[in-house]
Parts: C-alpha cells; sequence; structure tokens
C-alpha cells in the first residue's frame, strides 16, 4: 500500500515547509510508518517483490500493472561510506576435513558459522558389532559382508534404496537383489537391532506385497493403447447400463407409488364410510371437519419409513438395510433415537436376518407412533379450538364434549387405523409390497 | 549475512570444465555461460625453428618424452590454420577422456589463457559421462590434485548436471551430443547407472551422413581457410575460385577436421527433422532451403534436408524415442512417472530443427498411456549446448554444496581412490 499513498500524497505532513530536510529526507518518517507494524523486518538489499514472496503481509494487493518509477530503491542520500567486501577464508562445520575456502563477505558481519552448515543433515544408519551380528541378525541369504555393504550403501544414499541397488556391488555378490531384497534386508536388521535395543517404533516391510504392487503397476502401465480403449469402452458401456437400470427401477417406483395411491382411493372411501357416521354423530354441520380430519388421516397413511428395496447387483452388507433412507428427516430420527433409548435396545443391533426386518420394522412403526401422536395432538386441539369458539359465540353455554370422544374415541380411531395402516403402507420385511 | 547468501548461493571462486568430444566448456561457476569453449582436438607439429607461429602456445618440452621438441596447437584460430606436418588428434573416447597427454595440454591452456589465474586457487569441478570408468576418474583426480594443485575437486555425470540446469533433481536425461545420443534417468541427483542406454547415432554420425549425400552430388568441400578468391556464381554452376598456396603438404587429419567444419555448418543450417516419419511428399511439399558453400557453389536443398535427418529416428533401435523409453523401462516402476514427467532434452545435436518436436512425439506414442509425458528442452541454443556445464555453474556456487568437495587435506589423507565414495 504504501506505494499507494505514496502517489496519493496521503500521509504526508499537513504543512509541507519546504526544507532542505523534507526535500532529502521527506520518505524517512514514511517508512517508519510502515515498517513499524510488519513483524518480519525487510532484510537490508533484498529488493521488496522478494521480500513480499517470502513474507506476505496481506493487506498489500500486487500491483496492477508495473511501474518503473515505485519499485526502484530509493537513493540514500546520506553519503553514508560503502562497507567494504573482501575475499575471506572460511571454514565450513559441516565438512570433517576442516578445509579452507574463500568468499566474498563483509569484515564487518561478525564471523558466524557457516550459514548452510545447518542444512547437512545425515540419516541415522543403526550399525551393529560381530558380536550383535551372530546373535540376532544371521540370516541364510545374506552373508555379513553383504549386509554390511548394504548398511554402507544406505548411510551414503541416505536410504535411497532404487540407487543402492543401482550401484549394489555386483562384482563381489553376484547374487542379484531386487529393490525389495535390499528393503525387506535393511527392515529387518533395523528392526531386529530395535527390538533388542528396546526401541518401541519398529517398522516391518512386506516384501512379498511390494513385488505383487510393483507387478500389478507394471502390468498397469503396459497395457496397450487397445487395451485401455477397450477398457474406456468396457467403462462407458457399464455406465450406460447403470444408466438404464435406474430408469427403470425410477418407473417401477413411479408405478408402485399410482398403485399404492390407487390403493388408498379405493379404500379410504371405506374408512371414511366407517367414520362418517361417527363424526356424524359428532359434529353433524361440519363437514369440512371431516376433510381435514382425511387430510391427516392420508398423512398418517404415507407415514412410515420407506426402507429402499435391495436389489442392485452384487455384494452389498446388510447393514446397508438397516440405514435410515435419506428423505427420512432430522426430527424423525432424533425421535427415533429417543425412542430406541428409552426401549434400551441399541442403536446399530447386529444386523442378521431377523434383527435387520424386525429392527427396520420397529423403526417404521415408531415413526408412524409419532405421526399418529402428532395427528392426535392436532385434532385435540381443533376440538379445543371449536368449543372455545361455541363458548365465545354462546356465551353462559359449555360444551361438554363427550369424553368418550376426546381420547378414547381418538384412541380407538387411531388403533384401528393403525393395523390397517400398516397394512397399506407396508414394511420392506413384508413380500407382499 | 550478505544478500547473496540470503538466497541459498554462495559463491567460492571455483572452475566448472565440461569437458566433449565436440568442445572442452570452462569457466566461472555462478556464471551463466561458459568462458570458453575450446575444440576437444588438439594439433599436434613437430617443434619448427622458425618463429613465426609465436602467437600460439609454447610448447612444454621437457613434459613431452621425444626427443625433439613439439608443438601444441589449441583453439579455434590456432586449429584452423594450416600449418606444416600438424596431425589433429583428439584425446576423447567414448565420452572419457583417453589422452591425457593432450588433456593436460588443454588445461594448461585453459588456465593460461582463459582462466589466466593461478590453479591452486579454484576449486575445480569436473563433468563427466555417466558411464565414466573408476581408473579414469581417479586418473583425473590424481591429476588435478598433484600436477594443478587445486584446493578442492569434484565429479559429477553430466547428465545429472543437465537435469539441475533445467531445475530437475529427478528427470530422464536426453543427451544428444557429437558421437552419441544417451537417455539417462537420474533420480534425486544420481544417475541411475544400470538403466542408461546410449545410441551412437549424434552429430557426428549427421555430417558423415551429410558428406556422403555432399560427395556423392560431386560437391567441392574445400574449407574456407584454403580459399584465397572465389566469383559470384549462379545456382548449381560450377564454382570459381583460387585456392591459397601452401609450400608444404596439408595433412589428413587437418584437411578430414576443416572438411567437418564445412560440413557441420552445412548440417546445421539446413537440416530438419520431420514432424512425422519421413514421407518423400510431405518433405517435397516443404519450401527449399538455400546454401553457399565456402567455394562460393550454392544450391537449394529439399527433400534431402528431410531425409539426412531422418537418420537420427528411423533406426529400430537407437532412435533417441526408443532409447529414452527403453531407459525408463530399465527403471524401478515405482519412479517411472517421474521421469517421465520430466523429460530433459539437452546437448548440441538436439538443436538440429525439429528434433525435439519429433523426440516427444515419437516418444509420446511409446509412453504407457496412464502418464503424463512432459519434455524440458531450454530454448536458448546456449542452455541447450551448455546444459551440463551451466548446471555445473549452478551446483557449485550453492552454499550447501560446498561440504561436498573432496578437498586436498582428504585427497592426501585418503588418496585418490576417495573420489568413488566423494562423488557417486
Amino acid at each position: 500500500m504504501a506505494d499507494v499513498r505514496d502517489i496519493m500524497e496521503l500521509e504526508r505532513p499537513p504543512t509541507p515547509e519546504i526544507t532542505k530536510e523534507t526535500i532529502l529526507g521527506s520518505d524517512k518518517p514514511k517508512k517508519k510508518l510502515f515498517n513499524a507494524p510488519k513483524a518480519p523486518k525487510r532484510p537490508e538489499g533484498m529488493h521488496r517483490e522478494v521480500f513480499a514472496l517470502l513474507y506476505n503481509d496481506t493487506k498489500d494487493a500486487p500491483p496492477l500493472f508495473p511501474s518503473d518509477t515505485c519499485y526502484k530503491q530509493k537513493i540514500d542520500l546520506t553519503m553514508r561510506k560503502p562497507r567494504k567486501w573482501t575475499w575471506m577464508p572460511f571454514t565450513n562445520p559441516a565438512r570433517k576435513d576442516g578445509a579452507v575456502f574463500y568468499h566474498w563477505r563483509r569484515p564487518s558481519d561478525e564471523p558466524k558459522e557457516y550459514p548452510f552448515a545447518k542444512f547437512n543433515k545425515k540419516l541415522e544408519i543403526p550399525s551393529y558389532t560381530d558380536a550383535e551380528y551372530q546373535q540376532y541378525l544371521k540370516d541364510d541369504q545374506w552373508t555379513k559382508e553383504e549386509t554390511d555393504h548394504l548398511m554402507d550403501l544406505a548411510a551414503r544414499f541416505d536410504l535411497r534404496f532404487i540407487i543402492m541397488e543401482d550401484r549394489f556391488d555386483k562384482e563381489k555378490f553376484p547374487i542379484k537383489r531386487s529393490v525389495e531384497d535390499l528393503k525387506d534386508r535393511y527392515f529387518k536388521v533395523v528392526g531386529l537391532l530395535g527390538k533388542f535395543n528396546g526401541d518401541k517404533k519398529i517398522y516391518t516391510y512386506d516384501a512379498d506385497h511390494e513385488k505383487r504392487r510393483k507387478e500389478q503397476l507394471k502390468r498397469l502401465h503396459e497395457r496397450t493403447t487397445q487395451q485401455i480403449e477397450e477398457e474406456q469402452f468396457l467403462l462407458l458401456e457399464l455406465k450406460k447400463i447403470e444408466a438404464r437400470k435406474k430408469e427403470r427401477e425410477r418407473k417401477t417406483q413411479d408405478l408402485q407409488k399410482l398403485i399404492s395411491q390407487a390403493d388408498n382411493q379405493s379404500e379410504t372411501p371405506k374408512k371414511t364410510d366407517k367414520k362418517i357416521p361417527k363424526k356424524k354423530l359428532a359434529n353433524p354441520s361440519r363437514p369440512s371437519r371431516v376433510d381435514t380430519s382425511q387430510h391427516i388421516l392420508q398423512a398418517i397413511e404415507t407415514a412410515g419409513i420407506k426402507f429402499p428395496d435391495y436389489k442392485n447387483s452384487g455384494v452389498s452388507l446388510r447393514s446397508q438395510r438397516m440405514k435410515l433412507p435419506a428423505n427420512v428427516g432430522q426430527k424423525k430420527s432424533k425421535g427415533i433415537e429417543q425412542m430406541l433409548q428409552d426401549m434400551g435396545l441399541e442403536l446399530n443391533p447386529t444386523p442378521n436376518e431377523d434383527i435387520c426386518m424386525h429392527f427396520n420394522e420397529l423403526r417404521s412403526d415408531m415413526v408412524l407412533l409419532m405421526e399418529l401422536k402428532s395427528a392426535l395432538a392436532s385434532c385435540e386441539f381443533e376440538l379445543q379450538s371449536f368449543r372455545h369458539q361455541y363458548e365465545a359465540l354462546n356465551p353462559g353455554k359449555t360444551l361438554t364434549i363427550p369424553s368418550q370422544l376426546l381420547s378414547v374415541t381418538e384412541n380407538d380411531n387411531k388403533q384401528f387405523n393403525s393395523g390397517e395402516i400398516i397394512d397399506v403402507v407396508g414394511s420392506p420385511g413384508n413380500p407382499n409390497t | 549475512m550478505s544478500s547473496g547468501m540470503l538466497y541459498g548461493g554462495d559463491e567460492i571462486g571455483a572452475l566448472v570444465f565440461d569437458p566433449g568430444h565436440h568442445s572442452l566448456r570452462v569457466g566461472y561457476a555462478q556464471e551463466d555461460t561458459p568462458k570458453a569453449e575450446i575444440p576437444s582436438v588438439v594439433g599436434v607439429a613437430p617443434g619448427d625453428p622458425i618463429k613465426l607461429e609465436s602467437e600460439a602456445k609454447p610448447d612444454d618440452s621437457n613434459i613431452s618424452s621425444t626427443p625433439s621438441s613439439w608443438k601444441y596447437y589449441i583453439d579455434t584460430i590456432y586449429l584452423h590454420t594450416p600449418r606444416p606436418n600438424m596431425e589433429l588428434h583428439s584425446y576423447m573416447k567414448d565420452g572419457m577422456i583417453e589422452n591425457w597427454e593432450y588433456f593436460e595440454k588443454m588445461m594448461d591452456y585453459s588456465y593460461e589463457k582463459i582462466i589466466q589465474s593461478e590453479s591452486h586457487f579454484h576449486p575445480v569441478l569436473f563433468s563427466e559421462s555417466p558411464w565414466n570408468q573408476r581408473q579414469k576418474r581417479e586418473k583425473l583426480t590424481e591429476i588435478m590434485f598433484e600436477k594443478y594443485k587445486v584446493p578442492a575437486f569434484y565429479l559429477v555425470k553430466n547428465a545429472a548436471l543437465a537435469a539441475f540446469a533445467n531445475g530437475r533433481a529427478t528427470a530422464l536425461v536426453i543427451d544428444s551430443g557429437a558421437t552419441h545420443t544417451s537417455a539417462v534417468p537420474v533420480l534425486d541427483g544420481y544417475v541411475i547407472s544400470n538403466a542408461v542406454v546410449k545410441s551412437p547415432l549424434g552429430g557426428d554420425y549427421l555430417v558423415l551422413r551429410a558428406r556422403e549425400m555432399l560427395e556423392s552430388l560431386g560437391l567441392d568441400l574445400t574449407p574456407s581457410v584454403l580459399i584465397a578468391n572465389k566469383e559470384v556464381v549462379r545456382d548449381k554452376d560450377k564454382p570459381r575460385y583460387t585456392k591459397k598456396a601452401f609450400s608444404f603438404d596439408i595433412t589428413n587429419s587437418w584437411m578430414t577436421y576443416m572438411t567437418k567444419k564445412t560440413v557441420q555448418d552445412f548440417q546445421q543450417s539446413v537440416l530438419q527433422v520431420s514432424e512425422s516419419p519421413y514421407d518423400e511428399r510431405v518433405a517435397a511439399s516443404i519450401p527449399m532451403v538455400h546454401h553457399e558453400f565456402p567455394t562460393g557453389y550454392h544450391q537449394d536443398f529439399g527433400s534431402e534436408r528431410f531425409k539426412l535427418a531422418e537418420g537420427l529416428f528411423d533406426h529400430a533401435m537407437l532412435g533417441a524415442g526408443y532409447i529414452a523409453a527403453t531407459s525408463a523401462g530399465m527403471c524401478d516402476v515405482d519412479i517411472r512417472p517421474a521421469l517421465y514427467s520430466s523429460v530433459v532434452l539437452t546437448g548440441g545435436n538436439s538443436l538440429v530443427q525439429g528434433f525435439s518436436d519429433r523426440l516427444s512425439k515419437d516418444l509420446s506414442s511409446r509412453t504407457p498411456g496412464s502418464m503424463r509425458l512432459k519434455m524440458i528442452a531450454a530454448n536458448g541454443t546456449v542452455e541447450r549446448r551448455f546444459g551440463a556445464w551451466v548446471g555445473g555453474s549452478i551446483l557449485a556456487s550453492i552454499g550447501t554444496f560446498q561440504q561436498m568437495w573432496m578437498s586436498m587435506q582428504e585427497y592426501q589423507e585418503c588418496g585418490k581412490a576417495q573420489i568413488d565414495r566423494k562423488c557417486p
């Protein structure tokens, strides 16, 4: 932002007095202002763009187009004497021989440890004594010399096994060793040594598995273009088949819906027939109520959980069948959970055939129960509100609702219905759906 | 710390040498081009009492064991002048240094005329071919420490350096040089020596074929140095020129070398690799290229350009695409994707027009379908020709590399055999 502010001349002192100071050192106070909040300070001589790559002060958007004037370092007009550079000797602590090399350095800088020495990282390769080898590490396939050579290579090439295999002394050790053989032996040695030294973390290496994996990978890479094309073709065909299958399933589902709707329609009149007389008894002048109750009934009829049929080809886990379908809302599933807990049942019982079926039925019934309960509540509420309406319209009079109509009749009603509804809705265990 | 160290570099005045069949590249590390490119040929003539060639390198008669002193002629200017009894010798063979005596002359010349500084001030980084022999590496180490008293020495495979120059530590390096083309897998800066594949099809092979073709056309390949004057002639007319007169016989080796230069000139300006396998009709439809020979003779070249260059690719077993795929196929399956995704092209011969396009096409037809192929070919001529040198220049000026050198102390303690452990 500093550049933009410079250009906009925003943070200038309000009344710029034209003195030598302001001309020569005008940028000084500004610099301080902007540099102060920055946590990592830009090293001297480093270009700002480079610094920005290392430490990003998020508030600074990159410039839209390059400009010549702003990015040049401001000339230091203080006429300081430049610091000297000299061709100086240095030693590198990363070297064991203490060789002396020369490079350019400022004598004013304090002689520090060679800055790149800290990058000298070596892997720790475990070592063993002759006795240890005889005791633990003997192997029919490997001689001690060969193992020694392996460990030496491991140290030299920092466990790059592919290079180690490449540089393995084939003249001295004529047995052909693959990368997996080397890895196997190495990790065995390390594991055994670790075990006897009481290390907790011991790596194991499955050479056979690795060999098979590589073999497979090789075969994968070595497929000819025809094979790849054929595979692509087959995959495409599979996709097509699956799409067709889905289409068919969708259609059967639609058909089933239609059938069940037709069933409902043929059955609902029966029910209403049964109910209307009852209701007529209670409230003959309000046919609209029948409608609402019918709505509720319909809602109830579709209640329960429809567990999808598992007719997909191939293998599936039976526990999959116990999964609640996605159309069961959060509220319902919470309710089921609650009920199951109340009953002291497991949330995920072992899914054998029977349990699976019954568990699903149980949950379906639970949902049904919940829906019925809520339907009952709404009916009662409606009844109460009508009573209040009646009392409001006819002051002084009280409507006594016959007790059998209140909850007993509703309960009866419900029980009566529920039996029927379960049949209509069905559950996945039922063969007739 | 200086700002240089901030960026990971630390220059210690090292020198980088990159010997090849065509030339030796010499220069300071941290620079972007070598200071000099010296032809890998040494002219040897019996020492003359005549002081005419006083500008030439003074002979080291104290080293040479022959009774009469010899004069050695090194670098383009001295080589291109015909001299009585001057025979030209190459000190390289199969990508390795063969003749140490001539090679030392070359080193003397480099220090004296190019570097112009004492050898004991500068650590030296040498490149070598991936198949360099142990005994040659030790010999070179010995010479550098014993004769030139370098403070430190290091040997790196040129393929690894070329990969570094292109910013990769893991790459499949295809190096097409003068005498051969090689495919070298490099993993984390280490060459996988068992999977190196090389073919003898390089720049020299092209020159040979071009020369055969030109000679069969009956063209005069007299080098320009021998021509005193020439006249302008019409297209395909017989050249009219007069030869310079010399009082001595010109040696065969010199004549061969100069003719090679002439043909090389022709090859570099005319030859082109066609994008797909050579097809007479396609080649005929591409505009012709005009070329004038030193004698003044000039003509258009059409399908020949493609026919000649096709030689680099039409071999079933030796084409560049084939050797690259073979080399990758010899590596562990786990690293193959990494190799295919950075195929580095380097070497002067890869600058033949259309080389990289054809190679990438050839290679992609051989790449397994599931792998991503990416070819990295530096655009600049210098970067491509001096790939290994540039890589060496970068490597020798990196701060963390300074612990890798084999120092004089180490040499004195452990001897030359140490080089095999120090420089894998």
